[in-house]
């Protein structure tokens, strides 16, 4: 006889899903961590195929009282699709349909599973794309940008994730299935749709999305700017939105990430610089040359170095490869890195930088910044190697740190990578009990029992019914 | 399952260097059509890493490494450099001598194409069966030839590696070769029965003694200091290596004197002849180890430019499925990776297409695909020109 105390669960979701119900030990380990450094402990992984199977197995957790877990692709920064207090894994990766393009209406209806720039490469030759473009856009899904509301560098002038979802399928965490938003430009009653968008997975588990269509500009240019000194590029992207223009696009990036980032792409970015702006201007042909000639001479006011324009579209694509692979690149660095994502008013940008840099210092550790300047988004990366002796505490401590300086500056917790795990225990340094209350009473609305993603986003004692275990896995500060 | 004592003996820094990103995963044939962490190169570095932490596999860890391609397409994705492909290598070679992972009838396939008389014989044997019709045509086995006239050297400017299987089945691709290399103005000459094969498929299935001494044998078939062309991908990616595989100077200096074919005829467009107008439109498929490994694909597109229009599929040179022996021994696999192979050429739109390694040109005509090596389409252009 099975003696394993996950038999029966198992043998129900088997009837369900065959052999896409596993619990080898090998695969769970695949399963028990996602792009942070998080790491907890998966049990069973369900890799379903249809809206009528999600279904089915969060009616078997129930069943069995056990909680579930929805990932896409998993690369999240903060820890939401890593599995703690034991929950069912449900791995939507394979729900990877485009079920229905209408460009009348621009709207796509796709599965959760579908990768973001598979979509928009989809619909590229159609005159449209989907314009959320997460660095990870390559990998990341549609579910996992539902789940997170996440940005990308595209995101200041086009709007994140939340704004090009108009509908959702969900399976509730009581097993029901409905369609939050409808495709209308002004739907009544309360926008659940919206509270669904950025849930990371704790209200219930996204099977179809319809998602809005962007349509491709008529005209593109990118320009690469160089600073000999970070602040003055910092000051640049202040000035260009004061200038009442805003980019498609602002990135920025310092000296440690061009160097890194150079030594992947070559895509000549200039490695003597202390900091590079990425800005790309969309539109109208007439409107794009005169954004440049604003960016030009905002530029020059503060010191720029040199002005490169991508020529065409395989020099743009280069140096967005760059932009975009920049975290991966880290490793050349150090083997283990630390993502932060806080969120800064763009006039304190050179302040908390400089504290960035100072804290790092301070606690013997690489920062490496790379980040969304125009909604004054940092990306602050810590680089060490977790085979140094202590280096973890360190590296917590410097970062609470950084959303010390960032909130203290008058920013936030998170751009766009999510509270999760990572950020749960320091959403009291941002909301109050009364807030967070407040944040529990809704999440309850959805889930009463706490049976999807437990222990994420709230930390534990904000709610009644965390009745799952408070296993915190290895790595995780709080 | 039964769990089994193992030393994968992977340097740690390697194995630490990949940071989990997960960027790699959609340039991964098997995530690709799986979609399953296990499949993907992420997994597999963090299944090796449980390997060497607890010191024990199971039949499960086999499997999920024996999944792998090696097309070594995440080396391209990898912003970190994480250099997967001798992780991969090392993983297959420590399971080939710890473990029972390649049992006698594989590694007696393997043995075979390393002995140019044995493997002659069985495929005479196979062209015999194919004529009197009972080979299944689901192997996707080509036509073999009866007989086997001889190659003829023309000099000594260069060599023409010939390979074990390619030479076997597909000796008239080399006979187009050496006729597109003669039209520059070199001689061609060929190797002795010592480089009967590279090893690259030795390597792959973690038989590095055999492939070691493969290389050895090899390396004593081409003397002097001329040019080792090779027009197989697969094999002039291994070529390539012998200095990494067997870390010797002499090694060093053999890999040096490597070139893909079309690399070599890349620097000398100007010596073939011309011909009056460039003549449609060719989709060009890249194979892994031409792309991935030699980095040298963009050759192909500057020799075939000069005749037709090349053009390129939009798929990131996603594998083909083929990789070696893999499409023999996961046919599932190999065939749904070659279903997505088979879309971006149709997207491509051109009437014929062209592949410089003889796997994917096997793998892709089992399929139906219309596909022939860069420098056959070239010599039957030159040929009809002439």
């Amino acid at each position: 006889m099975q003696t394993s105390p996950h038999a029966n669960i198992l043998d129900d979701l088997r009837t369900v899903l065959g052999d896409r119900a596993r619990d080898g030990d090998f695969e769970l380990g695949l399963y028990g961590k996602d792009g942070s450094v998080l790491q907890g402990q998966a049990s069973i992984v369900c890799l379903p195929v249809a809206t009528a199977e999600v279904r089915q197995i969060v009616e078997i957790c129930r069943k069995h009282d056990r909680p579930f877990l929805a990932r896409g692709s998993g690369t999240g920064l903060a820890g939401g699709a890593v599995p703690v207090g034991d929950p069912v894994i449900i791995a939507t990766a394979k729900m990877n349909q485009i079920i229905e393009v209408d460009l009348e209406n621009r709207i796509a209806w796709v599965e959760p599973g579908v990768l973001n720039l598979d979509l928009t490469k989809e619909l590229t030759p159609r005159g449209f794309h989907f314009a959320p473009d997460p660095s990870s856009q390559q990998v990341c899904s549609i579910g996992g940008n539902v789940a997170n509301n996440s940005g990308g560098p595209h995101c200041l002038a086009y709007g994140v994730t939340s704004a090009h979802v108009a509908a959702i399928e969900v399976v509730l965490p009581d097993g029901s299935v409905t369609v939050l938003g409808d495709l209308s430009a002004e739907p009544p009653g309360y926008d659940l749709r919206g509270l669904f968008v950025g849930s990371e997975g704790t209200m219930g588990v996204a099977t179809k999305v319809a998602v809005r269509l962007t349509p491709n500009p008529p005209a593109i240019r990118t320009l690469l700017l160089d600073f000999p000194d970070v602040r003055d590029g910092a000051a640049t992207v202040s000035a260009i939105i004061a200038a009442g223009l805003i980019p498609a696009a602002l990135e920025m990036m310092d000296k440690r990430a061009i160097e890194i980032v150079e030594a992947f792409v070559n895509a000549g970015y200039p490695t003597e610089a202390d900091a590079v702006l990425l800005v790309e201007l969309d539109g109208l042909p007439g409107g794009v040359e005169h954004g440049v000639e604003v960016v030009r001479s905002v530029a020059e006011r503060h010191q720029v170095g040199n002005i490169r324009i991508a020529a065409d579209n395989e020099e743009r694509e280069l140096l967005w490869k760059g932009r975009k692979n920049a975290f991966g690149a880290v490793a050349r660095i150090k083997p283990d890195y630390y993502l932060h994502d806080t969120v800064v008013p763009r006039g304190k940008l050179v302040e908390v930088l400089d504290k960035v840099y100072k804290i790092a210092d301070a606690y013997d550790l690489i920062a490496v910044n790379v980040f969304h300047a125009g909604d004054g988004n940092l990306h602050p990366i810590l680089a060490y190697d977790s085979g140094e002796k202590g280096v973890l505490e360190r590296v917590h401590a410097a970062g609470r740190a950084i959303i010390t300086a960032s909130i203290e500056a008058g920013g936030v917790l998170s751009g766009e990578h999510g509270i999760g795990l990572e950020k749960r225990d320091y959403m009291g340094m941002l909301f109050s009990a009364h807030d967070m209350a407040t944040q529990d009473m809704v999440r309850e609305a959805f889930d009463p029992q706490g049976f999807a993603n437990p222990l994420k986003v709230l930390p534990s004692g904000s709610r009644c019914s965390d009745s799952f275990g408070q296993h915190v896995p290895d790595g995780a500060w709080v | 399952m039964k769990k089994v004592e193992i030393n994968l003996g992977i340097p740690h820094d390697d194995l630490v260097s990949c940071v989990s990103c997960g960027l790699c995963l959609p340039h991964c044939p098997t995530y690709r059509v799986t979609q399953e962490e296990s499949a993907s190169p992420r997994g597999r570095i963090a299944l090796m890493k449980h390997a060497e932490s607890t010191g024990f596999i199971d039949e499960e860890f086999v499997e999920f490494m024996d999944a792998c391609i090696q097309c070594r397409g995440c080396e391209t994705a990898c912003p970190a450099g994480v250099e997967f492909g001798s992780m991969m290598e090392t993983t297959r070679e420590a399971l080939a001598t710890q473990t029972s992972y390649q049992p006698w009838w594989r590694r007696l396939g393997y043995g075979i194409l390393g002995r140019p008389t044995v493997l002659a014989f069985v495929s005479r044997v196979l062209a015999l069966l194919q004529w009197i019709k009972v080979v299944p045509k689901k192997l996707g086995l080509p036509r073999i030839p009866v007989i086997q006239r001889p190659l003829v050297a023309s000099g000594t400017d260069v060599w023409l590696f010939t390979g074990c299987i390619m030479d076997a089945w597909m000796r008239d691709t080399h006979r187009a070769v050496q006729r597109v290399v003669e039209a520059t103005g070199a001689g061609v000459q060929f190797p002795n029965k010592a480089a009967a094969c590279c090893g690259a498929l030795h390597v792959h299935a973690g038989l590095g003694e055999d492939a070691r001494l493969l290389a050895e044998r090899t390396m004593t078939a081409f003397p002097g200091d001329a040019p080792i062309l090779v027009d197989s991908a697969g094999c002039g990616a291994q070529l390539k290596e012998y200095g990494h595989l067997l870390g010797t100077e002499l090694a060093e200096k053999f890999s040096t004197r490597v070139f893909d074919v079309h690399e070599w005829l890349a620097e000398r467009l100007d010596e073939l002849p011309e011909i009056q107008e460039a003549s449609g439109r060719v989709a060009v498929q890249d194979p892994c180890h031409l792309r991935h490994v030699q980095k040298s694909h963009h050759a192909v597109y500057q020799v075939l430019g000069r005749y037709v229009e090349p053009v390129g599929l939009d798929d990131e040179g996603l594998c083909c499925g083929a990789g070696g022996a893999y499409s023999a021994f996961h046919q599932e696999t190999a065939s749904q990776v070659r279903d997505r192979k088979i879309e971006s050429i149709r997207r491509a739109g051109a009437p014929e297409v062209a592949s410089a390694n003889p796997g994917c040109l096997l793998h892709l005509r089992a399929a139906g695909v219309e596909v022939r090596h860069p420098l056959e389409i070239i010599d039957s252009i030159m040929t009809k020109g002439g």
